[in-house]
C-alpha cells in the first residue's frame, strides 16, 4: 500500500493556506487549492497520497459542502479524513459538518499546537482505520475460501457416503442426485410458498445436502432383503423398515458435534418414512412433529421411486405419479406439503426429464 | 517594531507571535495581508448594494484578521459580518465607515514596517 504522506489545504484565503502550510512545513508535502474545483482536481489525482484535508466551507466555485459530496461519491470520505475549517462555532454549522463526515472542525484563529495534535491524532486514526479494513479483506476473503473448501469436501463425503449405499442396492447412483435436487425444488417452492423466514439460502443447501444420507442405513440390511427381486414377507420388510434407525446409529457413531447439518441428516434419516397420518415408521410420528425437511425428503423420494424404473416395478408417468401422490397410494402427507408439491410440479417435472 | 505595530492597531502582539513563531514570518503575513482581497469584496460590495457579496467578504475579512490577532479590527468585522448574515444592510451600511477606518490604520501601520 501506498504511503500517505501529502496534506491538502482547500481555502481560498491565502493567509489561511500559509498559517497551516507554516505548522505543517518539512512533516508533510503540501497541496494548496485555492477554490473547490481545484480541491476536487487534487483529490482526484492524489488520492492514494493525501492523507488530510482541510477545508474551508466557504470558497468560489465549488463550496466546502460541495467538495465533501464529490468525495462521498467517490468513496474517499472512509479514507480522508477532512477537517473542516471555519469561522465560527455555531451548533447548526458543526453538525452539518460531522453529518457530511467530517472527522473534526477547527476554528479560526488556528492556534498551531492544537492544529498540529488533532491532525496528527485523526491521520493516525485513519491510518489504522485502513490497514485493519484491508487485514480483515484479506481474512475475510481467506476464511470464505477455506468455508468453500470444507463445504467442497463435506458434499463430496456425504455423496461417497450415500453411493456406497446405492452401489450395493444395484441402483443405477442417480437416485440420490435426483433426490437432492428435487429436495431444493421443493425447499425453495415452500420458502416462496411459506414465507421468506422458514429458511435461509445456506440452510436449504444444508438440508439438501443432507438428503443424500435418507438411506444410508441401508448399509446394514442383509443382501437377501435388500437386493431380493420379488415382494418381503412381513418380517423381512420389519428389517428393511429399521434402515431408517440404522442410519441414525451410524450418524451417533461418527457425530462429532452437534450442528444443523448433523441434525438435519439424522431427522432426515430418522423421519422420512413417517406419515402425516401417523402411519409411517418408525415413530409413527404425526402431523407438523415430523420435521418439514424430513417430510420434504419423503415425498421427493416416493416421487422418484415412482418415475424411475426399479427392479421391483416399472415406472409411472410424473402425471400418474401427481395423481397417486394425491390419492394417498403411498401414505398421507400434510396438506400444506401437497400444496408445495402442486406448486413445484413444472420444476420437479423438469428436473426429472 | 512589529509588537510595537500591534499595539499601536489595537491588536494581540502574543498570540500572534504564538501563532506565527516569529518577527519574520509575522512580517511575511503582514505582506499577504496587503494583497488580500476581501476587504476590497466588501467595500464593493457596500457600494453596490450587494448584501450577499458584501457577506461573503466580510466572513473571509473576519477569519484573516482573527488569524492575524488583529483584535479591533476582528471586533467591528465582526459586528458587520453579523448584520450582513441576518441581511440588515442598513445597519452593515453604517458599521461600514468604522470598518474601514480601522482597516486603514492597519494598512498604514503595515506601510509603516515594511
Amino acid at each position: 500500500m501506498e504511503e500517505r504522506d501529502t496534506l491538502l489545504i482547500a481555502d481560498d484565503v491565502m493567509i489561511n493556506r500559509e498559517l497551516l502550510k507554516d505548522i505543517f512545513e518539512g512533516k508533510y508535502n503540501i497541496l494548496e487549492a485555492s477554490d473547490g474545483e481545484e480541491a476536487i482536481e487534487l483529490l482526484h489525482k492524489y488520492k492514494d497520497k493525501i492523507a488530510l484535508l482541510f477545508l474551508d466551507l466557504v470558497m468560489p466555485k465549488k463550496d466546502g459542502l460541495e467538495v465533501m459530496h464529490y468525495m462521498s461519491l467517490n468513496n474517499m470520505i472512509s479514507t480522508i479524513p477532512v477537517i473542516m475549517i471555519t469561522g465560527e462555532a455555531t451548533v447548526e454549522s458543526d453538525v452539518k459538518a460531522y453529518e457530511l463526515g467530517a472527522a473534526d472542525i477547527i476554528y479560526k484563529p488556528f492556534e498551531p499546537a492544537v492544529v498540529t495534535r488533532r491532525a496528527k491524532n485523526i491521520i493516525e486514526l485513519y491510518q489504522h482505520r485502513i490497514s485493519i479494513e484491508n487485514e480483515l479483506a484479506i481474512r475475510t476473503k481467506e476464511l470464505r475460501e477455506s468455508k468453500r473448501k470444507i463445504e467442497q469436501s463435506n458434499i463430496f463425503l456425504t455423496n461417497a457416503l450415500s453411493s456406497v449405499v446405492e452401489f450395493r442396492s444395484m441402483e443405477s447412483g442417480e437416485h440420490i442426485q435426483r433426490v437432492k435436487r428435487l429436495t431444493r425444488i421443493m425447499l425453495r417452492h415452500w420458502r416462496a410458498l411459506y414465507g421468506q423466514k422458514q429458511f435461509t439460502d445456506e440452510q436449504i443447501e444444508l438440508m439438501v445436502n443432507a438428503s443424500a444420507l435418507h438411506d444410508v442405513g441401508k448399509i446394514a440390511i442383509p443382501d437377501n432383503i435388500l437386493l431380493k427381486p420379488g415382494r418381503l414377507t412381513d418380517e423381512e420388510y420389519e428389517e428393511m423398515k429399521k434402515h431408517t434407525i440404522y442410519g441414525c446409529q451410524m450418524l451417533e457413531h461418527f457425530k462429532q458435534e452437534e450442528t444443523e447439518f448433523y441434525r438435519y441428516s439424522y431427522e432426515i434419516c430418522r423421519y422420512h418414512h413417517e406419515r402425516y397420518d401417523g402411519r409411517g415408521y418408525p415413530d409413527g410420528l404425526s402431523g407438523e412433529d415430523i420435521p418439514i425437511w424430513a417430510q420434504v425428503v419423503s415425498i421427493v423420494d416416493v416421487y422418484d421411486a415412482l418415475v424411475n424404473k426399479r427392479v421391483y416395478k416399472e415406472s409411472f408417468t410424473p402425471e400418474e405419479t401427481y395423481r397417486m401422490i394425491h390419492r394417498g397410494d403411498c401414505g398421507t402427507f400434510s396438506p400444506k406439503l401437497l400444496k408445495c408439491f402442486d406448486d413445484a410440479k413444472k420444476d420437479m417435472i423438469e428436473a426429472t426429464e | 517594531m512589529i509588537e510595537e505595530f500591534y499595539n499601536q492597531i489595537g491588536g494581540d502582539y502574543s498570540k500572534a507571535i504564538s501563532r506565527m513563531q516569529n518577527d519574520e514570518r509575522i512580517q511575511k503575513y503582514l505582506k499577504f495581508f496587503l494583497m488580500d482581497e476581501s476587504y476590497n469584496q466588501l467595500k464593493t460590495a457596500i457600494e453596490a448594494n450587494d448584501c450577499e457579496s458584501a457577506f461573503r467578504g466580510a466572513h473571509t475579512l473576519k477569519g484573516v484578521c482573527q488569524n492575524m490577532a488583529f483584535e479591533n479590527l476582528s471586533k467591528i468585522v465582526e459586528q458587520i459580518t453579523e448584520e450582513l448574515r441576518a441581511k440588515e444592510f442598513e445597519k452593515a451600511l453604517a458599521t461600514f465607515p468604522n470598518v474601514a477606518e480601522e482597516y486603514q490604520k492597519v494598512i498604514d501601520g503595515i506601510n509603516e514596517i515594511i
